[in-house]
């Protein structure tokens, strides 16, 4: 039940063999919904349970920013995972997966309007009544916005946290997504988000496509991010970074060199 | 709540409809929407029929690896426009569509046969496991399900 601290990384599957021999890790995260409510834990995340390294669930299918009410029944599914892995944290993204009765299959943006604040509030609130735990919050990397933005994202960001008391889950790899796309400064939005709510940092890789960059997760992690996670620990250093990896896995020595990167660029303890 | 939106079909109003219509867009062939610059949303679709391949690809391994470099090309022709019935149908629906083309690599037909002979799929409701004994076949491979037990009679041609 310990809080996130230190260099952590996306428990998946396909790398548990590989999360299982870092000798100084201390928490992961573990994607809501591949676990049973009921439970057993895999192995490999059992495992690390018994090690005392903190497991944060991640939700990836809630929809908070759906305009409907959140679905109890994903809600219901997310707290008795965190009870089953005694997490002292849940998060979830400022986005909406599903309307109308289709799937997206992937995190989409929301018009940054009152409207939608309004919505994605109800929603978090309604999240947060049936937790156990607090429930930080992830901006997305979006390819588009909405045509009829009334707020900036730093703006439209912290009135959502602001009003639900939850925490930043700030994504640095979303942050230079969205300013490479949009032409903006990535350092100009860190100024200005509430980074006191930083419950914890992601960090993944990406690459151009068709002169877009995309947070594909399956890529290294570019130079360009690490120095903007450098750039945000010199304004005020977050208590835990994770890197996330959701395939193309490559060798265990690249994958121990961008934890080492990381931890380097945060001022951390390497865990590898 | 909003400006008003350029010319254009009438535009959903309500944060409801305008995320239902924008869905629709991207997973189901709707227009973009107006005031949304194309050519992102384009790209969002790209991206999702990109990973949408990847997680069909991990639920059936035979099928992708049979097509190999034409997996993605197959798929997102199959898939675009087509909202998803979850990765394990959707592999099932491509394999079933290639299988009545004649298009269907030898691995992927023998993934097919075994999964048909195991369960039952009639294409509308979730795959649910056979009670009683059964055949599948695709092309020349065969697959036989008895008490639960599938075995591979006979591979496809190669």
């Amino acid at each position: 039940m310990t809080w996130p601290h230190g260099v952590g990384i996306g428990w998946r599957p396909e790398i548990a063999g590989f999360v299982a021999e870092l000798p100084g890790l201390r928490f992961v995260e573990v994607v809501a919904e591949s676990l049973a409510a009921g439970g057993p834990l895999p192995a490999g995340l059992a495992a690390l349970r018994e090690r005392g390294v903190t497991v944060v669930p991640h939700g990836v299918r809630l929809s908070l920013g759906g305009a409907e009410p959140v679905d109890p029944h994903r809600v219901a599914h997310l707290a008795r995972v965190a009870e089953l892995v005694d997490a002292p944290l849940v998060s979830e993204h400022v986005a909406f997966v599903r309307a109308g009765g289709l799937e997206a299959g992937h995190l989409l943006p929301l018009p940054r309007t009152r409207e939608a604040v309004t919505a994605v509030v109800a929603n978090v609130r309604r999240a947060q009544a049936e937790l156990p735990v607090p429930l930080a919050l992830e901006p997305i990397a979006a390819l588009f916005d909405w045509p009829d933005d009334e707020l900036d994202e730093a703006d439209f960001l912290t009135e959502i946290l602001d009003a639900t008391g939850a925490g930043l889950l700030l994504d640095v790899a979303n942050v230079y997504a969205n300013a490479r796309n949009r032409g903006d400064d990535p350092h100009a939005l860190l100024d200005r988000l509430p980074l006191e709510r930083i419950s914890y940092v992601h960090v993944a890789g990406g690459a151009e496509r068709d002169g877009l960059y995309h947070d594909t997760h399956t890529d290294p992690v570019p130079a360009e991010v690490l120095e903007l996670v450098g750039a945000l620990c010199a304004r005020r250093p977050p208590p835990a970074l994770l890197l996330e990896r959701d395939g193309h896995y490559p060798p265990a020595a690249a994958l121990r060199a961008e934890l080492d990167a990381l931890a380097v660029a945060a001022g951390h303890p390497v865990v590898t | 709540m909003s400006t008003p939106h350029p010319a254009g079909p009438t535009p959903p109003t309500g944060l409801a409809a305008r995320q239902a219509a924008l869905v629709a867009t991207l997973v189901a062939g709707a227009p973009v929407p107006a005031g949304f610059v194309t050519d992102r949303v384009d790209a969002a679709r790209a991206a999702l029929l990109r990973k949408r391949a990847g997680e069909v690809a991990r639920h059936w391994p035979l099928l992708a690896a049979g097509l190999g470099d034409a997996w993605w090309g197959t798929f997102r022709d199959w898939a675009a426009g087509r909202p998803t019935a979850g990765s394990l149908r959707d592999g099932w629906d491509l394999a079933r569509e290639l299988r009545d083309r004649g298009a269907l690599p030898p691995l992927g037909a023998e993934e097919l046969v075994v999964r048909e002979a195991a369960h039952h799929y009639d294409g509308e409701q979730p795959p649910r496991h056979r009670r009683l004994p059964a055949f599948a076949r695709a092309g020349d491979a065969v697959a036989l399900q008895f008490a639960g037990r599938v075995r591979l009679l006979r591979p496809a041609r190669r």
